[in-house]
């Protein structure tokens, strides 16, 4: 049995085993710890990269830990929508902290960089265990320790700002692990199962005994999830935390950390919950009702703030909207633009976030009013920015623009123009915010700090280099992810 | 503080605390606890030593340094563990079918790699509770906390 049958545990657990041994590394062989780190992430995209291939030529299959058969063994589920994500996670996670190898050593004491590597490494391997695993608890355990590393990165940089906000997610965050557990606990009451294949085929059957329970651990879910994926009612903790972060923790914070609990959410709606209960309460409205408040509101608020970082950080709460409006329209193209939405904006949100943090990085600055001219002096940022900026808008030839074409034509295929409506007007909106810093940026006449700025190191430029052509990649070929991006819509709906 | 009453009690309770630890710890698979609680009396037990007698004395003992290299081992046991299970060529944390020696059931050697994982978590649990100790303690001065 070669080693390559075993990817989809090694993705995690090579992760795990580099995150324990970096305080080792970081004590005795301090020179060892950013290459080790590069390369434990560089294990886990091939070993993504390969179970993406293998899931595309022989479909989906399972990983059951210590050989146990479910119910009793835990169970990773590698399908479509798994590999998509892993290799999202993966591929911005990896590009993101060769970023943060120099973008770190100004913004963090040299006595926890190594503590910043263990957090980071532990984030990426609860993520992907968040995405692979088919048991509910073992979903729990990569949510909990999710939640402690990505406060962990906000907190590490000590300031002040950077310590409430953590300390307000953690308190959010841990509200919404309450709802969570309290959510499996009554799956669990009722129907005796974590593993979700088996959940899925018992609740049809214990649905007209307990259906309050059933409904009451959905609600849970969405409230836990949604708290943790900073869906609108529930985003007051995403702006302080996701602006105030290290760059490198922003642009991961705000790409992958709130994705990965929609995906969670995808997961318990598409393939646990039985679609008769969808139809008892209308849990696809409220998320749609929720995810256009989040859409306008976030949009609107993004207006008014004169911090880069913050600006971006309302962005985010707008964009995850884009995906439970995916999620809550129930037709394939909506559910495949809401899903291909997770990849695009982890790709250009956390070129955002990049290029923002190179832009204080070798200004200073972080108000929008002092970027005039900025353009020309830092082009490769700047650059970065705009089209990242397009793509937000949702330009055509920027990734953007197909994930808001998708979404738009399954709004118009169940016959809901209206939300059609909702992601122009954002899109408007959008443009609003972002437009007049580009042509700022590139038109007016650079003064102070930003008339010289320090020399960009090359992990930077080649990190935002690299992540600004898959912007234009995937957008002037889209058919390169929307292969599995459509599988996985087709076999959460029952239609492959 | 000197406190010759807490300081003799503590000399006598300690050991029967630690080993009960390690009982606790070990039997993890025949008896209730199991690596979480035994190692938390065991890095109780450190705690109430460093407390009886003052810091440094407890730091002589088990320093901050290695409890934090203990905190690393324990979970790169675990971890070994189930890699050492796919070397074996089974599934990831495989243990009989990977063809970890067993034992007659309710001896105490009669889990193959389960003891070793609780040890592992033991080891973990315990080193965890003296950092966090020391650092909370050693709060202003120690460098991983403060400037």
């Amino acid at each position: 049995m070669s080693i390559v049958n075993h990817f989809p545990v090694l993705a995690v657990v090579v992760l795990l085993l580099f995150a324990y041994l970096m305080p080792l590394l970081m004590r005795w062989r301090k020179e060892w710890c950013v290459p080790a780190t590069l390369g434990a992430i560089g294990f886990s995209l091939i070993a993504s990269l390969y179970m993406m291939w293998q899931v595309m030529t022989t479909g989906p299959f399972m990983y059951q830990m210590g050989s146990w058969a479910p119910p009793w063994g835990i169970e990773f589920s590698i399908d479509y929508l798994a590999v998509f994500a892993t290799m999202t996670i993966t591929i911005v996670g990896l590009i993101v902290i060769y970023y943060g190898t120099q973008d770190l050593l100004h913004e963090l004491k040299e006595q926890v960089m190594g503590w910043y590597y263990t957090l980071y490494l532990l984030l990426m391997a609860s993520m992907i265990g968040m995405v692979l695993t088919n048991d509910l608890f073992n979903m729990f355990v990569f949510v909990e320790i999710c939640a402690i590393a990505s406060c962990g990165i906000i907190s590490i940089k000590e300031s002040r700002e950077c310590i409430e906000a953590a300390f307000k997610y953690l308190v959010l965050s841990a509200v919404g692990s309450g709802c969570l557990l309290l959510a499996i606990a009554m799956i669990y009451m009722v129907t005796g199962h974590l593993n979700f294949t088996y959940v899925a085929q018992a609740l049809p059957q214990v649905m007209d005994l307990y259906p309050l329970n059933i409904l009451v651990s959905l609600a849970l879910f969405l409230v836990g999830l949604g708290v943790k994926a900073a869906l609108f009612p529930l985003h007051v903790w995403l702006p302080d935390a996701h602006s105030s972060a290290p760059s490198p923790s922003s642009a991961v914070l705000s790409g992958l950390v709130i994705k990965v609990y929609a995906i969670a959410m995808i997961k318990l709606l598409y393939k646990v919950y039985p679609p008769e209960l969808l139809g008892m309460a209308p849990i696809m409205n409220m998320i749609l009702w929720m995810a256009t408040l989040a859409i306008i509101i976030g949009s609107m608020f993004a207006i008014v703030q004169d911090d880069i970082k913050k600006m971006l950080a309302y962005s985010s709460i707008a964009q995850i909207g884009y995906v439970f409006l995916g999620v809550g329209l129930m037709s394939e193209s909506a559910l495949q633009g809401g899903i291909l939405h997770i990849f695009n904006h982890a790709i250009m949100k956390s070129m955002l976030f990049l290029s923002a943090g190179a832009i204080i990085y070798a200004t200073g600055t972080r108000k929008l009013s002092d970027l005039k001219g900025i353009g020309i002096t830092l082009p490769v940022p700047t650059i970065a920015f705009s089209l990242g900026a397009f793509a937000m808008v949702g330009i055509p030839i920027t990734n953007g623009f197909i994930s808001k074409w998708y979404l738009a034509l399954g709004s118009l295929d169940v016959g809901r123009p209206f939300f059609a409506a909702v992601i122009l007007v954002s899109s408007l909106l959008n443009g609003i915010y972002y437009l007049p810093i580009v042509v700022n940026a590139f038109f007016g006449e650079p003064e102070g700090a930003v008339a010289e700025p320090r020399p960009l190191p090359r992990q930077m430029v080649v990190s935002l280099i690299l992540l600004g052509s898959g912007v234009i990649l995937f957008g002037v070929f889209p058919s390169l992810i929307l292969g599995v991006v459509s599988k996985a819509a087709q076999s959460l709906l029952g239609l492959l | 503080m000197e406190d010759i009453i807490v300081r003799y009690v503590t000399r006598i309770i300690l050991p029967f605390v630690q080993l009960y630890g390690l009982y606790v710890v070990l039997h993890g698979h025949l008896s209730p606890g199991g690596g979480f609680s035994g190692g938390a009396i065991i890095g109780a037990s450190m705690i109430l030593y460093a407390l009886a007698f003052n810091l440094s004395a407890g730091s002589k003992k088990l320093s901050h340094d290695v409890s934090s290299a203990l905190e690393s081992g324990g979970a790169l046991l675990f971890a070994g563990m189930g890699i050492f299970a796919i070397l074996l060529g089974t599934n990831f944390l495989g243990n009989k079918v990977a063809g970890i020696p067993i034992g007659t059931p309710g001896n105490l050697f009669s889990s193959g790699a389960i003891m070793i994982i609780t040890f592992g978590v033991g080891v973990k649990v315990a080193s965890t509770m003296i950092t966090l100790f020391y650092s909370l303690i050693e709060g202003e001065d120690h460098s991983h906390d403060h400037d």
